[in-house]
């Protein structure tokens, strides 16, 4: 308690579009606008589970053919790509692997990354649906 | 004052790393969920080009409930987390306890009716 009344904590009042002032700042709240997009998918396919437990597997699958649905999804997929390169090279930034003298670049872990996210999806597919 | 203090940071601790673990997810797994869904089945591309469906993905096997289950609920969970915490940066800020309180509710629904649909199934044996 005596530690807060010596250190209280002082907010800087900023202007709602703050993120405007910059383009890094832009890039920054873009960013983490198309989350809305990955949490929407995450509902409208409990929503498409919720039609097959509730319908029919007829009605789930129809849903997905849908072409809002599939619109959507589009976008939803490319906001997750840009949400995976983004998250790939924040790894890279914030935990740097040490070989030798040398410090590994954020671009590598991208790179090391992406590589690593076509051998989960195609492991998925195989496991999941070819297999 | 200061235990209560511990636990919250704490809390506060476990949320975040959850949301890391979310943001992981979403990175790795969603992608691949959308393609199969959103262009593999509706324009009849591989691997979706024979006599399989998406529907196979959840009841074909043990592992690809479990993959559904962990890829929406992870994705559901960051992409929340995140979006409630960009409103309280652009002006919603003392709306704090609001955002969070609808935001943890959905996420909370949301995991719960999947959970459930899923367990049904794995228990009445639609997923073999």
């Amino acid at each position: 308690m005596g530690d807060n009344k010596r250190y209280p904590e002082l907010r800087r009042r900023v202007s709602p579009g703050w993120w405007t002032a910059s383009r890094h700042y832009a890039m920054y709240m873009v960013r983490e606008w198309t989350s809305l997009f990955i949490a929407v998918y995450s509902l409208i396919f409990i929503y498409g589970l919720s039609l097959w437990a509730t319908v029919s597997r007829a009605n789930f699958l129809n849903f997905l053919k849908n072409p809002a649905i599939i619109g959507f999804s589009l976008a939803a997929l490319v906001f997750t790509m840009y949400h995976a390169v983004t998250w790939f090279y924040l790894l890279g930034a914030i935990s740097p692997i040490k070989i030798g003298r040398s410090k590994t670049k954020p671009w590598q872990a991208l790179v090391l990354n992406l590589v690593l996210l076509v051998i989960v999806s195609y492991l998925a597919i195989w496991l999941l649906i070819l297999r | 004052m200061k235990v209560e203090a511990h636990k919250v940071a704490r809390l506060h601790a476990i949320l975040w790393g959850i949301f890391s673990l979310g943001g992981m997810i979403a990175a790795f797994l969603l992608p691949v969920l959308i393609y199969l869904t959103a262009i593999a089945y509706p324009f009849n591309l591989w691997p979706f080009n024979g006599t399989r469906d998406p529907s196979f993905l959840i009841t074909g096997h043990r592992l690809g409930a479990l993959f559904i289950f962990v890829t929406i609920a992870g994705s559901l969970y960051h992409g929340i987390f995140r979006f409630q915490s960009a409103l309280t940066e652009v002006g919603l800020i003392k709306y704090r306890r609001a955002l969070e309180a609808v935001g943890y509710f959905v996420i909370f629904v949301g995991i719960i009716v999947l959970g459930y649909y899923l367990a049904t199934w794995y228990l009445n044996g639609t997923i073999t």
